[in-house]
């Protein structure tokens, strides 16, 4: 109808022109607050390795001699345990979203999400002092100011450009995301079984955006972080400089924050920078995307005891390159990364190797029902391969030999998973989903599981997981 | 590594300022990935992501929506609405109020002829199906420097506009027709 309206009215009068976006002439509109969210719940099945602890984890045995209400242990006996493989995994999250127009075509808002989903363990200092895991923590929260003529400024707490942004060729459009989904929820990290490596995994790091508008089926993205750390406050514990304070460029034991631990969300990465190109476009009636982009950040700087400062982490220093199609409910895709980075997206330790990985997936949507599947392998340092000992003024680096018999950080960490999926929709925003990943680490002669006796190189999880998950 | 980095990095600088310079389509938030939960489901079921509940201000898209759908008490003729609305969906849509009877359009430059714009408004007349039913009026702008200045729509265009409307009414009609057979 609109190729007709077009051919047969005065509309076309054949103007061709690059003209200049004029000055929007739109109605204004008063900003709006929304209210929305999700909410997933999940049945798991998980066959992993490292089901048991075999030697003591020594927990829990009550921290400083607190009275946890948990069997505390006496002194000297062992803490071991023995884990099934059912469980049903439950998350919920609220958005307010701020949105308005101004009459010169400006618009502006604000993006807040409030997730359940803070902690992964429980956390337990006394009796009185148990965090359930269901504690709500803010995941993003930024303010965005777009317009047609000067693209888009985001500033807060939120994804990068190739943090997930601007990337293409990452298939995760069925299930709950195939390799990179909530398969994570139900397995315990022995072996740091988890996709560590895909674009949202980042970081939310407070940092400013600018992405261009669309130029000839081409966009363009740049994003700036001082610091791997998001929200208000200095970061700092206690009233001293330290390692886990924002601004801090050096410190004590950086060399061991190259990879951020464990929900700490704090990290040794500092100006972290990213750009990205994008093209779309159709060709011969397939839909095409393709993003060129790279990764770029600091390290913070180790200190001796007497105070030398030394350069012990490598920058960060990724290219990704990814590509997608889609035809007739077909979507297929892959994406390359490479660089001077380690899985969670760290910095790797000087003398370490560059970390690689490749991402392929499909889906394919047919009415109600979407089916897909993904795969990922990569090759990353894991261990790092050398110790650094402080003789004042600096650090040496010394490469230890490997022992036969003990764990040994001299090879790479293979890491590979597949995840295969399928949702039906059973209302606009609810779905049914059903889903298997198997994920696999290995880095020869390192042991992974270290409650486990012997040398437990190979780590794998297998989850079967189905359930509903609704957003409104 | 380092090396071959830094000449990308400047042109990677210098791309967005070209393409900021040169103008360009604004990019929607929904065409930027994402790692939020609801947005990611919102995305993948094909809901509006403008779901949720509205706690201040007016929501429009629920507006324009209700008034597509055509509301419950429509004092229109419900085939021309929707033949209306059809024929210009082509355009952004400013305003439709389906009691009125009358579709206000955004400006909209196609595509193949950058430096021109145009707007359209609608007024559905009555509650009959009758060719003169609809009245179409579309106003033309071209661009002068920065300026857009008003500038005469082909006469005929109104009218043809109007027949669209007509012949897209009279399939609807005959559809429904079909169906309730």
């Amino acid at each position: 109808m609109r190729k007709i309206l077009l051919g047969t009215t005065a509309v076309v009068s054949a103007v061709v022109g690059g003209a200049m976006m004029a000055p929007q002439a739109s109605a204004q509109e008063a900003p709006t607050v929304r209210i929305g969210g999700f909410f997933r719940a999940y049945y798991g099945y998980t066959n992993q390795t490292g089901q048991q602890s075999i030697t003591s984890s020594g927990l829990p045995l009550g921290a400083g001699g607190s009275t946890v209400q948990f069997p505390t242990l006496p002194a000297g006996q062992n803490s071991i345990a023995r884990s099934g493989k059912h469980d049903i995994s439950t998350d919920a999250g609220i958005n307010v979203l701020v949105n308005g127009k101004l009459a010169n075509g400006l618009t502006y808002g604000a993006v807040i999400s409030l997730n359940s989903g803070g902690l992964e363990g429980r956390g337990f200092s006394g009796s009185r002092s148990t965090a359930g895991k269901t504690t709500v923590a803010v995941d993003e929260m930024y303010a965005f100011i777009a317009h047609p003529r000067f693209g888009q400024v985001r500033m807060g707490d939120e994804d990068g450009v190739m943090g997930g942004l601007m990337n293409s060729g990452w298939v995760q459009g069925f299930g709950t995301g195939g390799v990179h989904g909530s398969w994570e929820s139900f397995v315990s990290r022995q072996g740091g079984g988890r996709t560590t490596t895909q674009p949202g995994g980042l970081g939310d790091a407070s940092k400013i955006i600018y992405m261009t508008p669309q130029f000839a089926g081409f966009d363009f993205g740049a994003s700036f972080a001082p610091n791997y750390n998001g929200g208000s406050g200095t970061g700092c514990p206690n009233e001293a400089q330290s390692g886990a304070c924002d601004r801090v460029y050096a410190f004590s034991g950086a060399r061991g924050l190259g990879i951020p631990p464990a929900g700490g969300d704090f990290a040794a990465r500092r100006n972290e920078y990213q750009l990205a190109a994008r093209w779309r476009g159709n060709v011969a009636g397939v839909g095409l995307a393709a993003t060129v982009g790279y990764i770029g950040a600091g390290a913070a700087r180790d200190l001796t005891n007497s105070g030398a400062q030394q350069r012990v982490l490598n920058n960060l220093n990724i290219w990704q390159a990814g590509l997608q199609a889609s035809f007739a409910g077909f979507t297929l895709g892959a994406a390359y990364t490479y660089g001077d980075y380690n899985f969670f997206w760290g910095n790797t330790v000087r003398g370490d190797r560059p970390g690689e990985q490749l991402v392929v997936g499909g889906q394919y949507v047919a009415g109600p029902i979407t089916v897909g599947a993904n795969f990922t392998t990569g090759l990353f340092e894991g261990g790092n391969r050398d110790t650094f000992t402080d003789v004042g003024t600096g650090f040496t680096r010394t490469r230890p030999a490997a022992v036969a018999g003990t764990s040994t950080n001299a090879a790479s960490q293979r890491r590979w998973g597949m995840g295969i999926g399928a949702n039906y929709r059973l209302a606009p925003g609810m779905d049914l989903i059903a889903e298997y990943v198997h994920y696999s680490v290995r880095e020869e002669g390192r042991d992974l599981d270290a409650n486990r006796p012997g040398i437990q190189s190979r780590s794998f999880s297998n989850v079967f997981l189905t359930g509903v998950r609704l957003a409104f | 590594m380092k090396n071959t980095a830094r000449p990308i990095l400047l042109l990677g600088l210098a791309l967005p300022l070209l393409a900021a310079c040169a103008g360009g389509r604004l990019v929607g938030n929904q065409e930027y990935g994402t790692d939020n939960p609801r947005e990611l489901a919102l995305r993948q079921t094909g809901a509006a992501t403008s779901a949720g509940i509205v706690v201040f201000g007016v929501d429009r898209s629920r507006q324009a929506q209700d008034a597509a759908q055509g509301g419950g008490g429509m004092t229109v003729n419900a085939f021309l609405w929707r033949a209306s609305l059809d024929t210009l969906s082509f355009m952004p849509l400013a305003s439709a109020d389906p009691f009125g009877g009358v579709i206000i359009t955004d400006w909209y430059s196609p595509p193949q002829a950058e430096g021109e714009r145009f707007k359209a408004t609608a007024y559905v007349i009555g509650r009959q199906l009758r060719s003169d039913g609809v009245r179409v009026q579309v106003f033309r702008q071209i661009q002068r420097g920065n300026q857009w200045v008003d500038a005469p729509a082909s006469t005929a265009t109104n009218s043809e506009m109007e027949d669209r409307v007509l012949a897209r009414a009279r399939e609807l009609r005959s559809q429904s027709a079909g169906t309730s057979r």
